[in-house]
């Protein structure tokens, strides 16, 4: 009964999207979301701020049995997340959509606001989903109404294909998890998130957990399943990028930290936590490099969600191991760090997507080589973006540092005690690698598209977006600045959710980490006094000297144009020196010949693809050819050999059953 | 006590390009500038006027209070010897870190803002470096961490932690990552010829080209902080292993970095760049060893 009101809700919803006139489907769909996010997030705030002691649980029947939806801390972590990114994303949707209200059809409309309240809904479901196969049901859902926001664009041939390839990797993912959740309820005879601590007791339940591991591996781009994400958000309007980036692949990590949770009495956590340390390591150095080697905006941010995924998922690691040798400071600091940090980058990723968005509309382009001095037309977004790419390269006084900062407080403490100090050391090593790459590969992508001089004129007459799209990226901006600026406010609700996960009582966990956070605070707001007074004080001593104006400098060459600026593929060519295995060139060119004394017109186009996607693709389409071949030789066209083959399926089917094998 | 150890942590900044350029000097058979010919340039500086480039914006003005605000901001988290530092928490090692990429975040940026191309390639290299020596710091720090079992520098080189004696040659070795790490991160040689003319300098000074004035003054004074920083960190390790006082810190930190910057840059030339990164590795690597032999000491694996 239950999927059958589900389904006639999401009729419901349908209907009401359809009817509504051209340009109040956007107010549809936002009412819809805010009703729903209203509606889940004041129990869930209830549940993290410990009115609602256990949350609430209601019990559905469902064709596999009695099944529960139920809110616990994590779940109730999870909806603000959800709610946040899905008010942000359907708000900037209206001004971003504005300029498709003549181009698309009414019905292509109405579709997309339908699956954009459909896949809200779905992660809601997904997130209060006790039971095994409700949580399949609203994770298929889920999938299939991101897979009709990726095909907004569906006129593209490369919309088409990135769209089809997120549907499939989707359920080789969908797969594993259908086959992890049913191993489950053969082994302890329930299929639900409650039965995971009891399947994971038994030392031999590795390969369960690797089969959940990468189930949902593969919805949060673990490497190297990653490689539908840098696909699937360039093709994607921007809102959705936002909403898959920022919010849906965190139902990845939501699943990883069930596991989490399940296996914190389990002979397996040791491994756990190093299979998800290496996981981490390896998925955020290989991304931050592929980042850093980007030439498209969208693709750059997707490659970064990639890596803040990894780094996530390495907190976790820190958080287990901790937990596995006994040390829960180490554990809450992991924790910690990583649901921060996840909430923190659904802030910035949703902001820089948008973003994103607002140079696609205002200037046709996301290419980095053909941006340039956006900071001067649009000075709004010019800011936000700036904030958003501090925040996400980890830099003081914003959201990332706090979160990275509790990540590598808990190895350090792991190398002080002594508990886990090789394992700390490599995370240390990543870490630093990754936010130092990250800076690498945001400062190319700011400074190209935002500083210099325009490389084009449709980029030199761009001007600043509407209002109504500012205000939906301000909504990710306030909670960037108030972790930022209040890291022990909101590191206390966060606490709350990290305890039970690391089996410390709530109480001591904001007590340990307090006098950490208080530094971080005191140290944010010493820095922005700092360099505010710094600030003013060259202003004040400015004032009385004399200020001229003149052209960038350009060490005695008196001629320099737009195109001798720094593009971003030079600025990443030092590190492209170091790591040439990483990424394969594709280059396009007719070089320039001895004898042209004075050059004509050039082209050439360079891109850098991911080596796993080529080994993937490559391996996966040479296996299916061979497979493919071998059985069209059964296929002979003769219909006595079609009867020849029934009788021995026939046969063989007697055989068995005679010999009491089926 | 704490605004003590903040004055004589200028006392030392202030003092490391003296010692350095007198080290030279005598090293090249001259007599040198006056010892504190920069602080007179710094004046000079501060009392100019300013030309900006058309093609920048508010960022560029804003970058250089930036750079110098996250230089003085990490520097209050560093003890000179025995003394406490202003700023102290759990976890400050990594703080000090991230505080001065801001700088350099800012920085780099207000690179891209000239539309240069000579400062694009300072900032780009500015980016990759300053990334790759990043793991070294922190595998540095996470050493110190591991002898002292302390995570804040303040806990580290407090004469009240037990400093084991066995532990002497790995914070030697911390010290050495240490110094090698103020060469890279200030750009001198071998990673950077801080002396020719501007633009065959290839690191941090391109990245300030169109710097003048006040500005110029900042990034300046920016720049000998940090190396102060990271030059105090050496000495208090060095010192950690004798004599931990803030009377032998802080010359320490002085001669060691002046000499040992002097001398490599009278004895040495520029390394080609794209030796710049093996060196940078090189130091990673050191760090690697420093901690192994950091976890070796302590497994205490009894022999035979």
């Amino acid at each position: 009964m239950f999927f059958i009101y589900t389904l006639s809700l999401l009729v419901f919803v349908a209907a009401a999207i359809f009817a509504m006139p051209l340009r109040g489907k956007a107010w549809a769909a936002l009412a819809f979301i805010s009703l729903g996010a209203l509606g889940t997030s004041v129990p869930a705030i209830g549940t993290l701020a410990g009115q609602l002691s256990d949350g609430w649980s209601h019990s559905t029947a469902t064709p596999f049995g009695l099944e529960f939806l139920g809110m616990d801390a994590l779940s109730a972590f999870f909806i603000i997340v959800i709610a946040i990114g899905g008010i942000a994303s359907t708000l900037y949707s209206r001004g971003y959509l504005a300029h498709a209200l003549g181009s698309k059809s009414p019905a292509h409309l109405s579709l997309h606001y339908t699956a954009l309240t459909v896949m809200f809904y779905a992660m809601l479901g997904v997130v209060l989903a006790r039971g095994g196969y409700t949580f399949l049901f609203f994770w298929e859902l889920m999938t299939i109404a991101s897979f009709l926001l990726i095909l907004f664009d569906a006129e593209r041939r490369d919309v088409r294909r990135a769209a089809l390839s997120y549907l499939i990797m989707m359920h080789v993912g969908f797969v594993f998890l259908v086959v992890g959740f049913v191993r489950l309820r053969v082994a302890t005879g329930s299929a639900s998130f409650d039965a995971l601590s009891q399947g994971l007791a038994d030392p031999h339940a590795l390969p369960l957990l690797l089969v959940f591991l990468i189930g949902f591996g593969m919805k949060a781009g673990l490497f190297p399943m990653h490689i539908w994400l840098p696909e699937a958000h360039p093709a994607a309007p921007s809102h959705v990028s936002a909403l898959m980036s920022g919010v849906m692949i965190k139902t990845g990590v939501y699943g990883i930290l069930r596991l989490a949770e399940a296996l914190a009495d389990s002979p397996l956590l040791h491994t756990a936590g190093f299979i998800l340390l290496s996981a981490g390591i390896v998925t955020g150095l290989w991304s931050v490099i592929l980042a850093a080697s980007q030439n498209d905006v969208k693709r750059l941010l997707a490659y970064s969600s990639i890596e803040n995924v990894g780094i996530i998922i390495l907190g976790i690691g820190i958080a287990l191991l901790g937990s596995a040798s006994g040390n829960h400071l180490v554990a809450l600091c992991g924790m910690t760090g990583s649901l921060l940090h996840l909430f923190n980058h659904s802030c910035f990723k949703s902001l820089l997507f948008f973003g994103a968005g607002n140079i696609l509309t205002q200037t046709r382009t996301l290419s980095l080589d053909a941006l340039g001095g956006l900071g001067r037309h649009m000075p709004l977004t010019a800011i936000l973006f700036l904030i958003g790419t501090a925040a996400i390269c980890a830099l003081p006084p914003l959201s990332g540092f706090v979160s990275e900062l509790l990540i590598y407080s808990g190895m350090f403490r792991g190398i002080a005690s002594g508990s886990n100090p090789l394992t700390a050391a490599a995370g240390i090593v990543a870490l630093a690698l990754i936010g130092g790459i990250a800076i690498l590969a945001f400062t190319k992508l700011y400074g190209s598209v935002f500083l210099g001089t325009p490389r084009t004129h449709e980029v030199a007459e761009a001007s600043e977006v509407d209002n109504c799209r500012i205000i939906a990226m301000a909504l990710p901006l306030a909670g960037i600045l108030f972790v930022g600026l209040f890291p022990a406010s909101a590191t206390g609700l966060v606490t709350r959710i990290a305890g039970p996960l690391t089996a410390t009582p709530t109480t001591a966990a904001g007590y340990l980490l307090s006098p950490a956070l208080a530094g971080i605070g005191r140290t944010a707001w010493l820095l922005v006094g700092i360099v505010g007074l710094l600030a003013w004080l060259r202003h004040r001593i400015l004032r009385s000297r004399t200020v001229t104006a003149g052209p960038t400098w350009g060490c005695g060459f008196t001629a320099p144009n737009t195109r001798m600026q720094y593009t971003g593929e030079s600025f990443a060519e030092g590190l492209q020196s170091i790591v040439p295995s990483f990424t394969q060139q594709h280059g396009e060119s007719d070089a320039v010949a001895k004898c042209e004394i004075f050059p004509s017109a050039h082209r050439f186009d360079i891109s850098r693809k991911d080596r796993i996607d080529r080994l993937f693709s490559a391996w996966w389409v040479e296996l299916l050819r061979q497979i493919n071949r071998r059985v069209m030789r059964l296929r002979t066209g003769k219909i006595n050999h079609y009867l020849l083959f029934a009788l021995l399926f026939l046969t063989i089917v007697l055989l068995l059953s005679v010999l009491h094998l089926i | 006590m704490s605004a003590f150890n903040t004055l004589l942590l200028f006392i030392v900044a202030l003092a490391i390009p003296g010692v350095i350029n007198r080290t030279r000097a005598r090293l090249a058979g001259r007599r040198g500038i006056r010892f504190a010919q920069h602080l007179y340039d710094l004046r000079l500086h501060m009392r100019k006027g300013a030309v900006y480039s058309t093609t920048t914006t508010a960022l560029f003005r804003t970058a250089p209070s930036v750079y110098l605000g996250a230089a003085l901001v990490s520097a209050l988290m560093i003890p000179v010897g025995n003394l406490p530092p202003l700023l102290a928490f759990d976890g400050d090692v990594v703080c000090m870190a991230y505080v001065l990429a801001l700088g350099r975040f800012a920085l780099i940026l207000a690179a891209w803002d000239t539309g240069s191309s000579f400062e694009g390639m300072g900032a780009s290299r500015e980016a990759l470096y300053g990334a790759l020596v990043e793991p070294a710091l922190l595998l540095a720090a996470g050493t110190l961490a591991l002898t002292t079992g302390c995570t804040s520098f303040a806990r580290i080189f407090d004469p009240a932690t037990l400093h084991d004696s066995q532990y002497i040659i790995v914070l030697l070795l911390t010290a050495y990552v240490l110094l090698k790490i103020v060469i890279t991160e200030s750009g001198r040689i071998p990673v950077d010829d801080p002396r020719t003319h501007l633009e065959l300098t290839m690191i941090h000074e391109v990245m300030c080209l169109d710097y003048c004035g006040v500005d110029l003054a900042m990034i300046q004074l920016a720049g000998w902080i940090k190396t102060a920083l990271f030059a105090l960190l050496a000495a208090d390790a060095t010192a950690t292993a004798f004599c931990l006082r803030w009377w032998v810190a802080a010359p320490l930190a002085v001669l060691l970095t002046g000499l040992s910057v002097g001398i490599v840059e009278s004895t040495r030339a520029r390394n080609k760049l794209s030796r710049n990164t093996t060196f940078i590795l090189t130091i990673t690597a050191l760090a690697a060893l420093a901690f192994f032999t950091g976890y070796l000491l302590q497994l205490n694996i009894p022999l035979a």
